[in-house]
């Protein structure tokens, strides 16, 4: 969300306009005008992964960011933990400059394609990021059964991580991200190549972090995933932000659909000048789609003062898929 | 604050040097190395055996002369030998052994994880480097305190410069191993870690010969150039040779220039590491 949008609502929030659930004491990420360009080492050609692109992520959110195969998403996510330095910008994690060491304490992070060590355990690579995560060999002791269990790999602690499957693997991933209780967590394609069991199982995991004020960020390309889970999305495509906000408020505001009957022809020309689309029903019913709450209301009274019956009127919902589809449209088009 | 974050430091450290002892044990180099420590160790304490009444030294249950041997200088020799083989060999398989040890951390979906966490880029790479070290330092240490151990016990003559060593093929090893470090940053290639390292060791080799070498050579130029990389490679024969001073002879010999040399070497190369791998995007 951009940082006047956020302003914005916490205003609201005084006024009583929004709900609580707006409320950011802080943001858990920041992104001001972040850029990475990529050069090639000997042709000098430019490819910018990511343009000037700001971001804040409130804290205790669940956050979606979308994005098509190289949109930049993968790259944003690397230079929010430091993996890739950014070429301009700046980017910081509870406040604190994310190219710090110590910024990077409160976040649990799941990596896309992740490698964990084969010649490790479990348990042996849960007590290694434990340690690099900085628990003391007592907390990581507490932390890793508990862990173990939360993911449903009790028994499988002591057994070498190349006997793991896919799905097991990137549940254990999740218990190392979990492992020193993190106030945000970042995960790159969580569910990539899991199977719909093991995406469920994950998805459960997640659900249970609701509540704990733990910020979530997911990274996908599944447009379901993020829609059944996440209160808030951002689209890149071409390395720049193309749509953010509430995906309550993304999903819906795609107009209205008013049914109405014993129309008169004058009546029926003048509500399909109006509409965007209209189509008739039996029964002599005519159906329209009016895009605004304002052009709905305007159609209705062109109905009732044409003597017509209005059937029904309800709010058009469209998917997260239409809205990332339009908003990746609209931004090639752009 | 400070001592929190100090305590935290030593436990990231600790956690780094004890991942590169599992990755090492996963590997079957490392155990190789080893291997052939112990078979070392076994072929003294075995296969030769030595008659201190008589003097006389039988391999694999052969006698090998028929005249007295000198006990002493039969275990001079053995020492120069072993020191030697450790010194060469020894070093050569350790960086065949830990070339891996670099570009395994840097693969993608490990070093992502890695730089995720709170620590910072210099540690974890400072951290396989001394895991590295204190890996190859065991089994140097493993294997010329047993063989001391064992000729001792054998013989009675207890030489301690022999574990010299131990010092100071670990110390060639380390130089060399920031040359591993160094290729494994910018290359991410185990093979090719392993191709510049051995070059240097031959190259300082020849170098080393620059007494002999500078009086054929014909041109000034080609001279200076010779003095010149003389200095900036390690110097790997001038130690071998100081060592050998000291254990054949037991003749001090001029380690303070072939040691500081090649230690600005060493932290030069290792610095140059760190100072890519600070820079580099994963």
């Amino acid at each position: 969300m951009q940082r006047e949008d956020i302003a914005l609502m916490k205003e609201q929030n005084v006024r009583g306009d929004v709900s609580l659930e707006y409320m950011a004491t802080e943001y858990a990420l920041e992104a001001e005008s972040l850029c990475k360009v990529y050069r090639s080492r000997w042709r000098g050609r430019e490819i910018a992964a990511v343009s000037n692109l700001t971001l804040c992520v409130p804290e205790g959110v669940k956050f979606g960011l979308l994005g098509p195969n190289g949109a930049g998403k993968t790259t944003f996510v690397k230079m929010l933990l430091s993996a890739v330095i950014p070429t301009s910008g700046a980017a910081k994690i509870f406040g604190r400059d994310a190219s710090l060491a110590e910024a990077r304490r409160p976040v649990g992070y799941l990596p896309e394609n992740h490698r964990f060590p084969t010649y490790l355990s479990g348990a042996g690579m849960l007590d290694f990021y434990g340690a690099l995560s900085g628990l003391g060999r007592s907390e990581r002791n507490a932390r890793i059964p508990e862990l173990l269990k939360l993911v449903g790999l009790e028994g499988w602690g002591d057994v070498r991580i190349k006997k793991y499957s896919k799905g097991m693997l990137q549940r254990l991933g999740l218990a190392q991200a979990l492992i020193h209780r993190p106030r945000l967590l970042i995960l790159d394609e969580p569910t990539d190549g899991v199977d719909p069991v093991g995406r469920r199982e994950i998805r459960d995991i997640l659900n249970g972090l609701t509540g704990t004020g733990v910020t979530v960020f997911i990274n996908s390309h599944l447009l379901a995933e993020v829609e059944s889970f996440c209160d808030y999305v951002a689209i890149l495509h071409h390395g720049t932000l193309a749509l953010q906000g509430r995906i309550s408020a993304l999903v819906m505001g795609s107009g209205y659909a008013i049914t109405a009957s014993g129309l008169t022809d004058a009546v029926s020309v003048a509500l399909q000048e109006r509409a965007l689309a209209a189509q008739r029903n039996g029964g002599g019913s005519l159906e329209i789609r009016v895009p605004t709450l304002e052009a709905a209301n305007d159609a209705i009274d062109v109905i009732r003062g044409g003597g017509g019956l209005i059937e029904s009127v309800r709010s058009e919902s469209s998917s997260l898929e239409d809205v990332f589809i339009k908003a990746t449209r609209q931004e090639r088009a752009a | 604050m400070t001592n929190t974050v100090g305590v935290s430091n030593g436990r990231v450290l600790v956690a780094l040097i004890a991942d590169t002892f599992q990755e090492a044990r996963a590997r079957w180099l490392f155990w190789g190395l080893f291997a052939l420590s112990t078979l070392l160790i076994l072929l003294f304490l075995f296969v030769l055996k030595i008659d201190l009444v008589e003097g006389a030294v039988s391999l694999f249950g052969v006698e090998s002369t028929t005249r007295m041997v000198d006990i002493h200088r039969f275990v001079i020799t053995s020492y120069s030998w072993v020191s030697v083989v450790l010194y060469i060999w020894g070093t050569f398989l350790a960086i065949f052994a830990s070339s891996g040890l670099i570009p395994s951390v840097l693969e993608p979906g490990r070093i992502a994880l890695l730089l995720s966490k709170p620590v910072t880029r210099p540690m974890l790479l400072m951290g396989r480097y001394i895991g590295n070290v204190l890996i190859v330092g065991a089994n140097h240490a493993y294997l010329i305190c047993t063989i001391w151990l064992v000729i001792g016990v054998k013989t009675g003559i207890w030489e301690g410069r022999f574990l010299l060593s131990i010092a100071a093929s670990l110390f060639i090893f380390s130089v060399l191993l920031c040359v591993v470090v160094f290729v494994g940053v910018v290359s991410e290639s185990a093979a090719l870690s392993v191709m510049v390292s051995v070059a240097i060791m031959l190259i300082s080799t020849i170098l080393g010969q620059r007494q002999l070498v500078v009086r054929l050579l014909s041109s000034e130029w080609s001279r200076q150039l010779w003095q010149a990389l003389y200095w900036v490679v390690p110097k790997v024969y001038d130690l071998a040779a100081a060592l050998r001073q000291l254990i054949v002879y037991d003749r001090e010999a001029d380690w303070f220039t072939p040691v500081w040399t090649s230690a600005i070497f060493g932290v030069a190369v290792l610095s140059a590491a760190l100072y890519i791998f600070k820079r580099r995007d994963f």
